[in-house]
């Protein structure tokens, strides 16, 4: 009985530590070429110890300042997909937890329907409208396309968040004289707000790093990290790498951060509703 | 009592200040230049001009009273995007920069035909700019781009290893240089495994390259397809031998483009084939281990080749284009001409750009710069494209190199591949 412990914990270890270097090798790849000497990044074999530099840095800095632009840029979208998707998640979680229709219920297929529907086949004929709006190359254009496929999937969460939350205490409020929206923003936004956080992370991670709809309707004043790093890889006269890196360290920390910040919330959202009898 | 500073924010005044902002915003206010010229390239053009007291378009801007703003992406999307704003109603982009084996009939059909600028109100000496690649930009009998820049392919080698294997002089023709790779296909004095030659396996250029070295093609510029199948299976045939061999690294069908730049950086290649502009990244001594050890020369053509017939090396070109629905095209034709001028022609060649210019070659300061101006100048007298443009080219593409891979790697003949690649293609081919 021991024994077969002892070999059914080994073998989860060995799970576990493999499933960690699949997942953080090409990450402390990137951030170590990041720091290391040009001539060390490749090198075979590969120089696990070395002297590190910020000389990639400092060139992405003074060659690349538009990557800066470029994440000022990310940061603004970000924060406005994020509030538009949660605001609409929740109120619309909250519509579709606490009413029930015909109409409704065959409406959230429809949300789900939504998510599967390839984001290129909407982005090419948006070209010319979101032009004929003047609204290419607007930070605008990027928060609320966003925010519009991130939607569905939390409202969908966030109406099993809400769910939980018992309709009594809806009722109380009622009784003290709440309507609707007092009662969503009093009662059950406090409530829901590990529904709303891990929302929060999804539009977050997704928003971030978003490259498709960035490309086809920005081009300078709205133009994010991921577009200026695609140029850095694509550059005809060769790639630097060192600088790529660089770039793909500043673009990776504060979402990494971010989510390892947020990671139970992420949790808390993924497995919602999971044990609702 | 709270004596903190308090913050007052009126109904009115938040209204009055969003009206306000937005007035002033609508009004589109002037901050610096009067007209703005929005540029569509690669961020390799914008570097090419210079920036501050280097900014070779300063006279320009000053007498335009312009500014330039450029909007930059990597090639293909850029392309992509460029096409989109062309097809629109109108767009706000001036110029933008095309590749020369983009324009079919339609695509063309999307840009400002230049014959008539070009006559009446001509660029500074037309004809010093290389005929070949203005060809490529003429479409249907309408000139639709000025060339601007171009990457001719040459034969890059390690001379340190070529001196540590024996061999006192790079190969002269295509024989000698598979001699070559087989001999530096060894482990180096420093301990690293070093393989003859790296060539992505994902770009059409490098078959096509071994094909030309017999006098073959992949597609001529009349939409010939294989004119001469032996030719290319001579090419082919190369190129497994190498692979057998192990002169050509067991990666080779997931090598890209970039591999073979950091392989040579390394020591891990001996030879490679790329644009001879790329010899100042190559031996740059941040980023490689030889510096100054890297040299090119063009791509030897067989032994077998007719000595009428040269080796005829690939040539890639950008030029620019004004598209039909910009709005101020007076303005974008004057950028082209000063882009197209002698001296921002020279400043470009200084800044690593290859010129399109002849006469820039010869000039003492591009010379002394680039030690491989004279080598470079001689190549591009006789390249060309890969393959002309047509709406198919792309997938065409893509089905010669999966023959291609499949022989190289020895999955198929190379006499079936060479079969295959005419079945294939032929009816992708223009009418």
């Amino acid at each position: 009985m021991r024994i077969k412990r002892l070999i059914i914990g080994s073998g989860k270890a060995v799970a576990v530590t493999a499933l960690l270097l699949w997942s953080l090798l090409p990450i402390a790849f990137i951030v170590m070429s990041s720091f290391k000497p040009g001539r060390e990044i490749f090198a075979v074999p590969p120089h696990y110890i070395f002297t590190p530099t910020l000389d990639h840095f400092t060139t992405l800095w003074t060659r690349w300042g538009v990557f800066f632009d470029g994440l000022v840029n990310s940061t603004i979208i970000t924060a406005g997909a994020t509030a538009l998707a949660v605001i609409a998640s929740t109120a619309a979680g909250y519509a579709y937890s606490r009413n029930s229709s015909r109409f409704l219920d065959s409406s959230v297929l429809f949300l789900i329907v939504v998510r599967l529907i390839p984001p290129i086949v909407v982005t090419l004929p948006l070209f010319p409208i979101v032009n004929a709006l003047n609204l290419n190359d607007t930070h605008v254009v990027l928060m609320v396309l966003y925010a519009t496929f991130f939607v569905s999937l939390g409202t969908v969460l966030m109406r099993t968040f809400i769910d939980q939350i018992p309709r009594e205490l809806d009722e109380a409020a009622q009784i003290d004289g709440a309507g609707r929206w007092t009662i969503l923003r009093r009662v059950i936004v406090p409530l829901a707000a590990p529904g709303i956080l891990a929302v929060a992370v999804f539009v977050v991670v997704f928003a971030w790093n978003e490259f498709l709809f960035a490309f086809i309707f920005t081009a300078t004043k709205a133009k994010t990290a991921p577009l200026v790093i695609s140029e850095m890889i694509g550059s005809i006269d060769g790639v630097d790498w060192g600088v790529l890196f660089a770039a793909s360290t500043l673009q990776l920390a504060p979402v990494l951060l971010f989510v390892i910040f947020m990671n139970r919330y992420l949790v808390a959202g993924m497995t919602a509703g999971a044990t609702k009898g | 009592m709270n004596d903190r500073s308090a913050f007052t924010f009126t109904r009115r005044g938040f209204l009055g200040t969003t009206v306000g902002g937005a007035a002033a915003l609508a009004a589109n206010p002037t901050w610096a230049a009067g007209k703005t010229l929005n540029v569509l390239s690669h961020k390799v053009h914008q570097t090419v001009l210079g920036t501050d007291a280097g900014d070779l378009m300063a006279a320009w801007k000053s007498a335009n009273d312009a500014d330039i703003s450029f909007t930059t992406f990597d090639s293909n999307p850029l392309q992509d995007r460029l096409f989109r704003e062309a097809s629109l109603t109108d767009t706000d982009y001036g110029v933008g920069y095309i590749i020369d084996n983009r324009p079919t009939s339609d695509i063309a059909s999307l840009f400002e035909p230049l014959n008539d600028l070009a006559v009446s109100d001509p660029i500074e000496d037309f004809d010093d700019i290389a005929h070949g690649l203005v060809q490529g930009m003429t479409v249907d009998g309408n000139l639709i781009g000025i060339p601007v820049r171009h990457a001719t392919q040459g034969l890059f080698y390690n001379e340190a290893l070529l001196e540590e294997a024996g061999i006192a002089a790079p190969p002269t023709t295509l024989e000698e240089l598979v001699e070559q790779c087989n001999k530096l296909t060894f482990t180096s004095k420093s301990g690293t495994p070093v393989t003859g030659m790296i060539l992505a396996s994902d770009l059409a250029l490098f078959p096509v390259m071994f094909a030309r070295a017999f006098g073959g093609d992949f597609i001529t510029k009349d939409f010939q397809l294989v004119p001469d199948p032996a030719a290319m299976e001579k090419g082919l045939d190369v190129l497994r031998g190498m692979f057998e061999s192990g002169a050509l690294p067991r990666s080779y069908a997931t090598t890209k483009n970039d591999d073979q730049v950091t392989w040579l950086q390394q020591g891990r290649a001996a030879f490679t084939v790329l644009p001879f502009a790329r010899f100042a990244q190559l031996n740059n001594p941040e980023q490689s281990n030889f510096p100054g050890k890297i040299k090119a020369i063009a791509f030897p053509g067989s032994a077998t080749l007719a000595a009428d017939k040269p080796m005829a090396s690939i040539v890639e070109a950008w030029a620019m284009v004004i598209p039909k629905n910009a709005k101020d095209k007076a303005l974008a034709w004057s950028y082209i001409k000063e882009v197209s001028s002698k001296r921002v022609t020279l400043g470009m060649a200084l800044n690593g750009n290859g010129p399109v210019r002849v006469s820039s070659y010869a000039d003492p300061a591009l010379i002394t710069k680039n030690p491989l101006a004279e080598v470079e100048a001689q190549v591009l007298a006789n390249a060309r494209g890969a393959f002309p443009p047509f709406p198919e080219a792309a997938r065409a593409q893509a089905t010669m190199l999966e023959e291609v891979q499949l022989a190289v790697i020895g999955r198929k003949t190379v006499k079936d591949a060479v079969a295959s690649i005419i079945e294939r293609v032929t009816p992708m081919m223009p009418a």
